[in-house]
């Protein structure tokens, strides 16, 4: 930009009294390659979390049509989900230290334009913040805001996919000359810094690895001796498996021998837990896959829920509504599509690990379905009721 | 040509989920709130956690001069430390007991200091290497 005759609008700057060594790497190569990164752990953590809240709050004219197949899948995505929000904390933090200088630009508003743009960025800084920061307090159970997480981070979420998209129309031009090591805005800037900057994107890789390391243990069980930090072991819980909402907290106590199953639907009956073990049992490997990102395969051991439907006389496209022992809790009573329903691998499960189950994991009988959140595995299931 | 386009439609499908995002707040029934929440992430970003980070980078070696070789190891091995410490931090502060023993069931303050040992370690082991190998360079005749 020509500075040598007056202009009557003057060109943007930077504060000047940014030392070099600060500000050296604040350029438009450094944010396009962290933004790179970043960009993907953004899509994967709204991807993903779309596919949680369909599972989890599925509109009616979809709920009998979800996929419970693959068997593993809610274990990725949500295991993914969660890994992503935890390497996207470095990236978010690398991303907003090289545009910083950009917060001082003198004057401030040069025109309505440049106005909209910075309050996209504010909402864009903001939300991706906010959206790291209720993650991470929520996976440990830290609830310091008034309202309630899931619908909260749900509608941010949409908030910072939004203004992803939005800062990447605008800054498109600033990308894609920047895209590559051989593209022009690239060679224009002072070659000096190229392996300085490859050095601080080798130590912020390094940083994504090291949170990737120390926390995926919880949800891929082999890295789990590296898991040092994250909210949960597998291994940690009763019967080697971890529990998020304890029998005491539900009011469950342990059920009598008056206890029944009660199966609504055209031919209704009841069951005791001596007739439940007394129907064909069936062995399945599941996992319990819980939103908070954490997950461990297990072998249960029960009636498929098929048969039990089956047997009251359902449609075999019926979906099920199940509900629990639990005085409340937004999950007592929970709906069951058709497809999970028919699933063979959906069990009413009466043991875990070869053992029966556990008051805290569902004494004396529990659902578990294949690519199902946690929070829908009910536990101490006391009646199905076909629908 | 297409590219404007292309910008246009991007542009709109942002303010698009933007708009999805507002309606989805205010229909939490707690959009004050969360307006408040928003604006403080971006306090807390801006007013404590940039200048911070800045100030850390202020404290390196300049890129030339003598903690040159070094220079990138030593930033690395902050920004990973300070990655683990800030992914430990909420385990480490949570107030209160957890809701029962498999929550937060191991010993975080040994498992953040174990990890940020590793990193220094590592790190150490590295510029070791580098200056090793650098003072190995001076010392071969140099060829023309």
């Amino acid at each position: 930009m020509g500075t040598m005759q007056p202009s009557p609008r003057r060109p943007p700057r930077r504060l000047p009294s940014l030392p070099a060594r600060i500000s050296a790497l604040h350029d438009a190569r450094t944010a396009t390659v962290v933004g790179r990164w970043l960009g993907l752990a953004v899509a994967l953590c709204f991807g993903t979390g779309l596919v949680s809240h369909l599972l989890q709050h599925p509109p009616d004219w979809l709920r009998d049509h979800l996929p419970s197949r693959p068997a593993w899948g809610y274990r990725l995505t949500q295991g993914l989900h969660v890994a992503c929000g935890i390497a996207a904390l470095p990236l978010l933090l690398a991303k907003l230290w090289t545009v910083y200088p950009k917060l001082f630009v003198w004057p401030p508003v040069r025109s309505l334009r440049h106005g909209l743009e910075r309050l996209s960025v504010a909402v864009l800084v903001a939300s991706g913040v906010f959206e790291v920061l209720s993650g991470l307090l929520n996976v440990v159970q830290w609830y310091p805001w008034p309202f309630p997480f899931v619908p909260v981070h749900f509608a941010v979420g949409w908030l910072l996919a939004g203004a992803v998209v939005l800062h990447l129309a605008v800054k498109w031009p600033q990308i894609s000359d920047h895209w590559s090591r051989h593209a022009p805005g690239t060679r224009r800037l002072p070659a000096a810094h190229g392996p300085d900057r490859r050095a601080l994107l080798a130590g912020l890789g390094a940083a994504v690895g090291a949170v990737t390391l120390t926390t995926v243990g919880q949800s891929v069980t082999p890295l789990g001796k590296l898991d040092l930090l994250a909210p949960r072991h597998p291994g940690h819980g009763p019967q080697g498996l971890p529990v998020n909402r304890t029998a005491r907290a539900a009011g469950v106590t342990p059920v009598g021998p008056d206890w029944r199953l009660t199966v609504t639907g055209p031919r209704p009956y009841e069951l005791s837990l001596a007739a439940l073990r007394a129907l064909p049992q069936h062995e399945v490997e599941l996992p319990l896959a819980c939103v908070e990102g954490w997950s461990v395969v297990a072998r249960w051991t029960g009636v498929r829920v098929r048969d039990l439907l089956r047997a009251a006389g359902a449609d075999p496209a019926a979906r099920v509504r199940v509900v629990s022992l639990e005085r409340s809790g937004a999950y007592r009573v929970t709906e069951m599509g058709a497809t999970y329903a028919a699933d063979p691998l959906t069990l009413l499960a009466l043991r875990l690990n070869g053992q029966e189950l556990s008051l805290d994991h569902g004494h004396p009988a529990r659902l578990i379905a294949p690519n199902s959140p946690g929070v829908l595995q009910t536990k101490w299931v006391t009646r199905l009721e076909v629908r | 040509m297409t590219t404007a386009r292309m910008r246009y439609a991007g542009g709109l499908l942002g303010v698009t989920g933007m708009a999805v995002g507002l309606l989805l707040v205010w229909g939490t029934g707690w959009a004050g709130h969360v307006v408040l929440w928003l604006a403080g992430a971006l306090l807390l970003h801006d007013g404590l956690l940039a200048p911070l980070v800045c100030g850390a980078g202020w404290l390196l070696p300049g890129p030339t001069g003598r903690g040159g070789p070094v220079r990138g190891v030593l930033r690395g091995a902050l920004i990973v430390a300070g990655a683990l410490t800030a992914v430990a931090l909420p385990a480490l502060l949570r107030p209160g007991a957890p809701a029962n023993s498999s929550v937060l069931p191991l010993d975080y303050p040994r498992g953040w200091l174990v990890s940020v040992l590793a990193v220094t370690a590592g790190a150490g082991a590295l510029a070791g290497v580098r200056l090793l190998a650098r003072r190995w360079r001076r010392a071969q005749p140099r060829r023309s």
